[in-house]
């Protein structure tokens, strides 16, 4: 039986290197070009006829621009919006490329751990500077959670530095983690389906059918909780403690 | 669009605590390890100090991800 996790594997196309580093181009670099010829195709599609009444492709990115809109709105609240177009940037890649993965024979960009990290590291970044540039030293205070008597400092401190360094850490994981998991259950089951034959192939290749039902779901569900996060987080760095966070004990 | 139900929105709020929890351990433990090899050589101590300040900041994660749910 073929091994599930050959898929994964990546094999240079070209070879290239840039002063010393290496930016050969394969399979994952392509698709991600390819994520993002898709994404702003289809947008500046959907957007250039502005009609009141809008067309199929019109309103499905209206449709879209609403839901970010409001997931912003919901956990960071009025101040977030000027996040609006790296947030919208950020979930159609991830769900583009989360999608992409399913068609057999593709590959999925979010299954190289090395994407998701970037993609974690640079929200967590970005999520430090805002809160630096907007709060100064002042958001060291992000460390004490609001009502914190002063005999708990010593503790809480080192436990609230642990949960900080473990968001970025957790963002990228979970994204790998599903994304590989779901098509190493695939790899395996369609193996099973190629080695059972006509005689019981059949019934792990109804497996497949509906995991891949099941993947569409996850799909969705991983590149919103993505997004969701990385707008906890950045709102947390507008207003420490989050938006709201300190009237939840009332 | 899926992710607006209700169920897959339920969902996504599930899956988070697990990964959650796990990547405050990992990073608790490290942590502690780091401290034990590279600064102070001090036995093991610092490794169970770090997984249990871990545990504690992964409860800490998944209790605050929680409290999000009760808002409206």
């Amino acid at each position: 039986m073929e091994n599930p996790l050959h898929p994964f594997e990546l094999h240079n196309y070209v070879q290239l290197s840039l002063f010393g580093i290496d930016i050969s181009l394969n399979k994952a670099v392509l698709l991600m070009w390819l994520i993002i010829a898709m994404v702003a195709g289809l947008l500046i599609a959907a957007g250039s006829s502005r009609r009141l009444v809008p067309t199929k492709l019109q309103s499905v990115a209206e449709l879209l621009v609403d839901f970010i809109r409001g997931m912003i709105l919901d956990t960071m609240g009025k101040d977030g919006l000027k996040f609006f177009p790296f947030i919208a940037t950020l979930f159609l890649f991830i769900l583009f490329s989360n999608l992409l993965g399913l068609i057999p024979g593709s590959y999925t960009v979010t299954s190289q751990i090395i994407v998701t990290a970037v993609f974690a590291i640079t929200v967590y970044a970005m999520s430090l500077v805002v809160g630096f540039v907007r709060h100064g030293v002042k958001f060291f205070g992000i460390l004490v959670p609001p009502g914190t008597p002063a005999w708990l400092l010593p503790l809480m401190m080192p436990i609230e530095l642990i949960s900080q360094l473990a968001r970025p850490i957790s963002l990228a994981v979970r994204l790998f983690a599903n994304m590989t998991a779901g098509h190493v259950i695939l790899g395996v089951l369609f193996g099973l389906a190629i080695a059972g034959g006509a005689l019981i192939g059949w019934l792990p290749f109804a497996f497949t059918i509906a995991m891949n039902a099941l993947e569409v779901g996850i799909a969705f569900i991983q590149a919103y909780i993505f997004t969701v996060l990385t707008c906890v987080y950045l709102g947390d760095a507008i207003s420490l403690h989050g938006h709201g966070d300190a009237h939840a004990h009332s | 669009m899926p992710s607006t139900d209700p169920l897959y929105a339920g969902l996504g709020q599930a899956v988070r605590i697990g990964t959650e929890l796990l990547a405050a351990l990992i990073v608790g433990g490290g942590l502690g390890w780091a401290a034990d090899t590279y600064l102070f050589a001090s036995g093991p101590w610092g490794l169970v100090v770090g997984l249990i300040l871990g545990a504690a900041a992964g409860v800490r994660s998944a209790y605050r991800a929680a409290q999000r749910w009760s808002k409206p």
